[in-house]
């Protein structure tokens, strides 16, 4: 009811006799299993027998939301009883199931947001019923599940969702360890290191994966406000980040997700930026005017080779209106150079020419 | 407007009269779990085509009440678990339809008892709203909740400052907006947020140019709209960017006839209905939001839709 990426030609082949049979063959077996799960539900037969013809059903249709909820309904009952003699699934065996099941659902269905919500459940109900180290163990096994399903997909954001999460609670169990009195605790900063190091990878592989870039500016100051940075750590590593973003938009000026960085480390300077999504804490207007100097003198050299480029004169016209906002006045630009960029940008994007002619009325050049 | 090509009004309503007589497909019976979200789908694409009437009303109306729980939730078809997504369906249709009073004489209370529903969802500590019991939470919820709340005139049922606050805990840099705080913007949620915000009234906190500017590149040369940064065009984003536009009154930022050629290579002009992409399988949901979204750029013959 809502594909994708299907074509059209493949799906609307005229079927055979033989095929129509066959599908109807299928209806008839999927209305049986369907049936069958509803009647036992309402019976309340909440069995390993029934949870076996769940396991079916939802492998034919994951995004059956009723038949998960029905699984956890027969889930929860099953780990109440004590195993019987036979049968011998504790508890825990049961989830590890399921975290089998909805791994191999998730490599098949990788946006299916049941399938995530319920791994996300089983999750914490192992956690109610476990120690701290099992727990831990658990947990930081999903960063590996979704290490791998972002390997396969590097934009999925169900699995980006699903990693911050995770993050989070290995970092709740992590502090539940540590006494309140200490003040900087290096194992529960520990997880966020980790997490930017992995963006610097994602970042490396492949430059347009604004997804990791995403994820990169909201752990910065998270990680500089937990490690308790000094004025000059945080100097150091927003240069150190204008160093890489400048490195990358030499590489390839065309794609859209660098410049979305570069104008987040910019927002990080404005002053207009709160507090605690800053990266430099100690920035005077002075300051900042150097910064966007330094931005436009680079950016302007790559103009040299590259007078194509739109989003070069969007760059420059916004570093413009920043400088100015800092009464760093035209020191560094004039307005002939302003209205020559946004000439370029209604050259070069006409798709956008509304946007430009609005934004020529408030830059009034 | 485009003029080598045309909306092929009568095939879609054809199209769409179908869809609830393909009992001899798979696909029929495993899409049930969005048999409510089709209908709403499948009614506000014939409204917006101007045939609103194409679709036995009564019998609509029989098959959205036989979806509702005793809990005051709806299920997305008969012996479905009540969820969010399908209760504002329900309650949509029953807005376009103009049945509140049906729904009366039929469950006394009725609409009270679907706000008591939506209203326990939210989560008084945070302000989101979750999808049901199991508690999944989405900004997704929230609009939803908003939306047919508002709908039915009961908004005071819930704590809108709390979830405006929450709304504006999930603002990214680009003025775009995440399924929950910390995450990346996206064109679905930032409608989903957009639309929370404006049917509170409370869009004072967008930061507009910098949303209404990201916005308008998800326009692609090929005309069509993109999700995110750097991913393929596809219709469904004719809506959920378009309607993002129209709320900040900025429609003019991108090129409205490229998309609405977009939109309309979309169609399938034989059996009717519309594709995510050119040459693509049809379906109902990029069926109504293409269709929307020709509306939003007001294409002639079309009813105007109200982007929230
Ligand atoms: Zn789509």
């Amino acid at each position: 009811m809502a594909s994708h990426g299907v074509p059209r030609t493949a799906a609307a082949a005229v079927r055979s006799e033989e095929a129509r049979q066959k599908e109807l063959h299928q209806i008839e077996a999927y209305k049986e299993l369907v049936e069958l799960v509803n009647t036992k539900i309402a019976e309340r037969q909440y069995t390993l027998e029934v949870l076996a013809s769940v396991t079916t059903l939802l492998n034919q249709n994951p995004e059956y939301y009723t038949i998960w909820n029905h699984r956890r309904r027969i889930l929860g009952a099953l780990m109440q009883t004590p195993a019987t003699k036979g049968e011998g699934s504790g508890g825990e065996d049961l989830l590890l199931d399921d975290l089998q099941l909805t791994f191999s659902l998730l490599r098949k269905y990788p946006k299916c947001y049941w399938i995530w919500n319920h791994r996300n459940w089983i999750l914490r109900t192992a956690e109610k019923s476990t120690d701290l180290d099992r727990a831990h163990h658990l947990w930081s096994g999903e960063l590996q599940l979704v290490g791998k399903m972002l390997q396969a997909d590097s934009r999925n954001f169900h699995a980006w969702d699903y990693r911050r999460f995770v993050v989070a609670q290995l970092e709740r169990l992590d502090s539940s360890r540590i006494s309140a009195s200490e003040q900087v605790d290096p194992t529960v900063v520990k997880w966020l290191e980790s997490e930017f190091e992995y963006t610097t990878k994602m970042i490396k592989t492949n430059l347009s994966n604004f997804s990791a870039w995403h994820n990169r500016g909201r752990i910065i100051p998270l990680l500089l406000s937990r490690q308790g940075a000094d004025d000059r750590t945080r100097r150091h590593l927003l240069d150190e980040e204008l160093k890489l973003i400048s490195t990358a938009i030499n590489t390839d000026p065309f794609d859209q997700s660098i410049w979305y960085y570069h104008q987040y480390l910019m927002s990080t300077i404005s002053p207009g930026c709160p507090q605690h999504r800053r990266i430099a804490l100690d920035l005077t207007n002075h300051d900042r005017q150097k910064y966007y100097e330094h931005e436009m003198e680079y950016i302007n050299e790559i103009l040299e080779d590259e007078t194509d480029c739109k989003w070069i004169y969007e760059g420059l016209l916004d570093l413009a209106a920043s400088y100015l906002e800092v009464d760093g006045g035209t020191k560094a630009f004039t307005t002939r150079d302003m209205r020559s960029w946004l000439e370029q940008l209604e050259r070069l994007d006409p798709l956008r020419c509304g946007r430009w002619r609005d934004l020529r009325q408030k830059l009034n050049i | 407007m485009p003029t080598e090509l045309r909306l092929h009004v009568d095939q879609h309503v054809r199209y769409i009269q179908s869809l609830d007589t393909r009992k001899g497909e798979l696909e029929y019976w495993l899409t049930e779990h969005l048999r409510l979200n089709g209908l709403y789908w499948g009614l506000t694409a014939l409204h917006l085509l101007g045939h609103g009437d194409a679709l036995p009303r009564h019998e609509v109306l029989d098959f959205v009440f036989s979806c509702m729980h005793d809990n005051g939730g709806f299920g997305a078809a008969p012996g479905h678990d009540a969820h969010m997504l399908y209760t504002v369906s329900a309650v949509q249709i029953l807005a376009t339809l103009d049945a509140f009073d049906e729904l009366e004489a039929r469950v006394s209370g009725g609409r009270q008892e679907i706000g008591q529903y939506i209203a326990a969802l939210q989560d008084l500590e945070t302000g989101t709203f979750a999808g049901d019991e199991w508690g999944e939470t989405d900004t997704r919820f929230l609009y939803g909740a908003f939306n047919a709340l508002s709908l039915m005139g009961l908004l005071h049922m819930v704590d809108v400052d709390k979830a405006v606050a929450h709304v504006q805990r999930c603002a990214n840099f680009d003025g775009g907006y995440g399924t929950s705080p910390g995450a990346e913007s996206h064109s679905g949620q930032i409608f989903t947020c957009l639309g929370a915000l404006t049917i509170a009234g409370r869009l004072d906190g967008v930061d507009q140019d910098k949303l209404g500017a990201w916005l308008s590149e998800r326009q692609l040369k090929n005309g069509g709209l993109n999700g995110r940064p750097e991913k393929k065009e596809d219709v469904c984003y004719s809506w959920w960017v378009m309607s993002s536009l129209a709320m900040l009154n900025k429609l003019h930022w991108i090129d409205g006839t490229k998309l609405a050629t977009f939109i309309l290579q979309c169609q399938d002009p034989e059996l009717g209905g519309l594709a995510d992409r050119p040459g693509d399988m049809v379906d109902v949901f990029h069926t109504v939001f293409g269709i929307a979204g020709l509306s939003l750029l007001k294409y002639p013959g079309l009813e105007e839709v109200d982007p929230v």
